[in-house]
């Protein structure tokens, strides 16, 4: 397989999943902050904005955190790398350039998706609310992997989608851990009950509310949550679950045996995946989540460079 | 004209020849025979029926990403190819001529193009000037002495034809043997009408057009520089390209990678490709890239879309490009008014099909000729295509006329001129008046050479000038494309 056409498949994967989890974030705050006061309600756009890495970006655009600019950002603006028109449109364009590779059906679905997208108009779903657009992208991205899934044979190139997929969702998973748990250490006590919603809308933000509702039975509890979405082995939005599909995808990648690694990105996250299967959520607090979660981050990062490193780039031999 | 008593209210209300060769009626108004079945099943639809089967099918070429991409905003547009669903149908006798024709026309001009490179016994004989060769733009003398694989240049080429209406022969109006497109418009159309016409293609034979990629591939295949099962790419100038779509098809079609110059890399004279598992060696590019971007060590240094070092790799003989470097010669619009002398050269027969007749601007009785009769003429330039760099002088301005003097006087070499040719028509459904009109259109089937005979699927691109009365059907300039079928030979016929 051309090493350009693995890394277009691992990047059409990684922005149809973060279009998808954009389109998540925005969907399940914004309903939950129609029952709450302003001035909350401004903190927690804000808030969002950073759980996207995108405060900087945000503030030379806007003055204002509210509904209608953070909807616009995160949806809409092409000049917003991350936005979710943009991560469609890169989706397309990596589908495009390896269209002799996939099969037809994934392309014309991802082909008639990005033309959908170019029919609604920002105005238009601002006023009507995030819910219809969010819903698209998020059905968009369900059968995105079903026809990939159905349709490709799963091969390396396969494999490659998995692996793009399963590491952008870990790091995502990881991320709105961290971001939470620092609003809520640096809100008041008071918000408690305002908290207690704001942990609901980060498991529905990950589907996970009703696991959780099953798993745990009680009212819900911050480390619960930690531990549900960190540590879960069968939640398919946990980071094991994820670091775990990951390492599967490497080594099927490389072809190497259960005891050995052939690649630094499969030795991380065989290390990774090793950690959060014998970890408790207990160890993880003992240490400082939010140091675990910085390391586990930055592991993330490191494995997407090494898989680039192994299999994408040439250095040039002339 | 008389029109067949069935026709009323509805899709060919008021259709006019308008005194062109109509390809479906004669000039009595007659039906001809071999679109009576046709006929029948569109007279029988009303306008908002077939409306809706020309939505579909625009919506199935959109869906599948057929687009070509028009740099006119800056940011690359993708639009449709206008697809009409009135096919162009061709009795089996008429493709027979058009056949022999072409396969003539192909074999002369690979053979030119062996001589020309080779020993240019041509030249020593003074069949055509030596300073017309020598000073056409895409002669390329690097290529003199270079032994291409089994001695075949022209492994695509696409032939324009066109039907003059005053006598109905089609003449040839030019070749393209450099990267001709389009085919993938030929095989995608005939997918899209056999879906919106199922009964269509049951009341006819139509000769199938789907075995080109297998055709292509066993001939790319067969000029492997090594035995083994060799490795054949598409190279791609990459999604900007316009004819991108065209290029992945073919891959995905014929089941080869489709690859970009930046995964290819030359290493001591061999083309390699960049895979995860490290390089693995390419043995034959079918190329889609023109002469001037595929080395930048070898022609333009500038460009990054080519490979360094890949012209090496092809003197060594350890790579097979296709087509073969060079071409432009074959094609250069001054150099085809002498290809039916190439057929009488080379071949020892007379030509099948004809030229339309051409005046050369480099020599000087021809190009005081074409100054006085501007405005009735065609200007063309020699090295350009897709209707680029041309002047229709009867739809001219006297300011366009005036600014093409200048540009001949200024560089003859680089024009020839011809008549207006008045195209044949065939109806195309007119969106604003829910109508049949008639609409001139040409026809550029794509022939094969795999070394010992040319292979030439039936029918071809029928392009189509979709604007009222315009004669230019490039896509570029706002021409569509149809269906094109040939039927299969009738018991009756010779």
């Amino acid at each position: 397989m051309l090493s350009r056409i693995a890394e277009s498949l691992f990047w059409m994967a990684r922005y149809m999943e973060r279009a998808e989890d954009n389109a998540r974030l925005l969907d399940v705050h914004y309903h939950m902050l129609l029952e709450h006061s302003p001035q909350s309600y401004q903190l927690r756009w804000e808030a969002i904005i950073a759980i996207c890495g995108e405060t900087d970006r945000f503030f030379k655009l806007y003055h204002e955190a509210n509904p209608h600019n953070v909807f616009e950002f995160l949806g809409f603006r092409e000049d917003n790398p991350n936005s979710v028109l943009t991560c469609v449109n890169r989706v397309r364009e990596n589908a495009r350039t390896i269209r002799d590779r996939i099969s037809r059906e994934m392309w014309e679905d991802i082909n008639s998706l990005y033309h959908r997208l170019r029919g609604f108009r920002p105005e238009t779903e601002i006023a009507a609310g995030p819910h219809r657009f969010c819903n698209e992208i998020k059905f968009a991205s369900f059968r995105f992997h079903g026809v990939c899934d159905d349709t490709l044979p799963h091969d390396e190139g396969w494999q490659f989608l998995k692996a793009g997929r399963s590491l952008e969702r870990a790091e995502t998973t990881a991320h709105i851990v961290d971001a939470e748990y620092h609003q809520l250490l640096t809100s008041a006590s008071s918000e408690a009950d305002v908290n207690n919603h704001q942990w609901m809308a980060v498991l529905r933000s990950v589907a996970a509310y009703e696991i959780y509702r099953r798993e745990y039975h009680g009212r819900i509890e911050p480390e619960k949550v930690a531990e549900l979405l960190l540590l879960h082995p069968r939640h398919p939005r946990s980071v094991r679950f994820n670091i775990s599909t990951l390492h599967t995808a490497l080594q099927a990648i490389s072809g190497s045996g259960p005891d050995s690694y052939a690649t630094e990105a499969e030795r991380l996250a065989g290390k990774m995946q090793e950690g959060l299967l014998y970890d408790r959520i207990e160890d993880v607090f003992a240490r400082g989540l939010h140091s675990f979660l910085t390391d586990l981050e930055k592991t993330c990062r490191v494995i997407g460079e090494q898989i680039a490193r192994s299999y994408f780039y040439y250095a040039v031999v002339a | 004209m008389q029109m067949p008593q069935a026709v009323r209210d509805d899709l060919f209300r008021g259709y006019q020849t308008g005194g062109f060769f109509d390809e479906m009626f004669s000039a009595e108004g007659e039906l001809r025979p071999h679109y009576a079945r046709l006929y029948e099943e569109l007279a029988s639809m009303l306008p908002a029926e077939f409306e809706e089967r020309r939505r579909l099918a625009d919506s199935a070429f959109l869906l599948q990403g057929i687009t070509f991409t028009v740099y006119s905003d800056g940011q690359g547009t993708e639009r449709l190819f206008p697809f009409d669903l009135v096919p162009r149908i061709l009795p089996w006798h008429e493709w027979d001529l058009i056949e022999r024709g072409l396969s003539q026309r192909v074999t002369a001009l690979n053979l030119f193009l062996q001589d020309v490179y080779g020993p240019q016994r041509i030249l020593k004989d003074r069949r055509i000037p030596r300073s017309l060769v020598y000073s056409c733009r895409h002669f390329r003398r690097e290529m003199i002495g270079v032994e291409v694989p089994r001695g075949i240049y022209t492994h695509v080429a696409g032939i324009d034809l066109i039907r003059d209406s005053r006598t109905g022969d089609f003449l040839v109006l030019e070749d393209n043997v450099r990267t001709p497109s389009g085919i993938s418009y030929v095989l995608e159309n005939r997918l899209v009408m056999t879906r919106m016409f199922p009964g269509a293609f049951q009341m006819h034979e139509v000769l199938p057009v789907d075995h080109y990629p297998l055709e292509l591939a066993q001939i790319l295949r067969s000029l492997s520089p090594r035995p083994v099962d060799p490795a054949v790419v598409v190279l791609t100038p990459g999604i900007y390209n316009s004819a991108y779509f065209e290029h992945s098809f073919l891959a995905r079609q014929m089941g080869v990678e489709l690859v970009e110059g930046r995964d290819l890399i030359v290493d001591g004279d061999v083309v390699y490709m960049k895979t995860i598992r490290g390089l693995t060696r390419v043995d034959v590019i079918y190329r889609r890239l023109d002469d001037e971007f595929l080395d930048p060590l070898a022609f333009r240094s500038e460009s990054l879309l080519g490979v360094p070092g890949l012209m090496g790799a092809y003197r060594a003989g350890n790579v097979a490009l296709a087509n073969a470097i060079g071409n432009g010669v074959a094609d250069d619009k001054a150099i085809y008014a002498y290809v039916p002398e190439f057929i009488r050269y080379y071949l020892g027969e007379d030509p099948i099909l004809q030229n339309v007749e051409t005046k050369i601007c480099s020599q000087p009785q021809d190009l005081a000729y074409v100054l006085e009769h501007l405005g009735e003429l065609v200007v063309k330039a020699v090295g350009e295509s897709g209707g680029y760099g041309m002047l229709l002088g009867p739809y001219a301005t006297s300011a366009m006329i005036e600014d093409f003097r200048k540009r001949l006087l200024a560089d003859p070499r680089n024009y020839i001129a011809q008549p207006v040719i008045s195209l044949s028509r065939v109806p195309a459904y007119d969106a604003v008046a829910s109508k049949m009109a008639g609409r001139h259109v040409d026809l550029r089937p794509y022939c094969l050479f795999d070394g010992e005979k040319v292979i030439i699927v039936p029918g071809g691109l029928t392009r189509v000038a979709l604007k009222p009365g315009s004669l230019v059907v490039n896509s570029s300039q706002g021409g569509g494309s149809k269906d094109t079928w040939v039927l299969q030979r009738e018991s009756g016929e010779k």
